[in-house]
């Protein structure tokens, strides 16, 4: 996050909280892309992504004032969105990862799974959006913050240690989910490289 | 699949744009929130008043019905039951009842005279 982004942030912060909602709007448009995009991880759905952000705006509007300047504006955002994206999930999880589908795959040839990676890759995020909660968050949380332990941490509000400790557990529950669809064809990686 | 398999599919996400109408709505929601009135916080004050009321009124009810007790056990005693006491006996119970019902009764009036009607 650069250093304008969080001032401008906390320029608008302050005048909401002076009496001005109006200078939400700043906050909305600057952060409408991440939290939909961290919705959608959760819930593939765009739709319900738009839903689930914008209760999470909402949420964040009415709880600014308990906004202390700890951590930066964003990562006290990313909390709030995050405990919203909880309970909507909890309200209404996500549909279980269609396994048929990971079984048609097996022994396919290598053309063909190249022509399905993009599906192949869809089944892998919804496989980490149906993990249990905990796994879940830290594993969204971590890829969404472009693996940075640390803000995963903050974000998730527990110690890095224990973040690092979701992390490999989720790991190697998605890879035991998962071991049906074997490796990725070098053709493929070396087409995403 | 291996854990840089992983890494690769979930660090590649394409990114979402949102709707062109989303701020929009979402500042519409903001401002309804803001000009909507706060949200009315648990009246602990009257719950307290409430709670200290009752208690009170128990002990009261509890200690008038003990000593009436013991009066009588002493009357037992000495052989001088009155009349006055035997009804008095009869009517502890119910006089205990009813002044832990009046207890509650003003507990929950207190409580909920706070909500919207009180306004």
């Amino acid at each position: 996050m650069d250093r304008v982004e969080a001032d401008l942030d906390l320029a608008d912060v302050r005048r909401v909280l002076a009496g001005d909602p109006e200078g939400f709007e700043g906050i909305v448009r600057r952060w409408q892309g991440p939290l939909i995009n961290l919705a959608y991880r959760f819930v593939r759905d765009r739709e319900r992504a738009e839903d689930m952000a914008q209760e999470a705006f909402l949420k964040v509007f009415q709880q600014l004032a308990r906004f202390r300047g700890d951590s930066a504006f964003s990562t006290w955002m990313f909390s709030v969105a995050l405990n919203v994206y909880r309970s909507s999930l909890r309200r209404r999880a996500l549909p279980a990862v269609p396994l048929d589908a990971v079984a048609e795959m097996v022994g396919r040839s290598a053309p063909q799974l190249a022509l399905e990676e993009a599906q192949r890759e869809e089944l892998v995020r919804r496989a980490v959006a149906a993990l249990p909660p905990r796994y879940r968050d830290a594993l969204t949380v971590f890829y969404f913050k472009d693996k940075d332990l640390a803000e995963t941490a903050r974000i998730l509000e527990v110690p890095e240690g224990t973040a690092k400790a979701l992390l490999h557990r989720g790991r190697k529950l998605l890879q035991r989910k998962l071991g049906a669809l074997g490796s990725v064809p070098s053709s493929v990686r070396e087409a995403h490289a | 699949m291996t854990t840089d398999d992983l890494d690769r599919i979930l660090a590649s996400e394409e990114p979402l744009v949102p709707s062109s109408g989303f701020a929009a709505s979402t500042m519409g929601r903001v401002r309804e929130a803001a000009t909507a009135p706060p949200p009315l916080p648990f009246p602990w004050r009257r719950f307290l008043l409430g709670l200290l009321a009752t208690l009170a009124l128990s002990g009261l009810g509890g200690w008038t019905t003990v000593r009436l007790h013991a009066v009588e056990a002493l009357g037992a005693a000495f052989g001088s039951v009155s009349a006055a006491l035997a009804d008095a006996h009869l009517g502890l119970p119910l006089a205990g009842a009813v002044v832990a019902l009046a207890g509650t009764y003003l507990l929950v009036r207190l409580t909920l005279g706070f909500t919207g009607a009180s306004r």
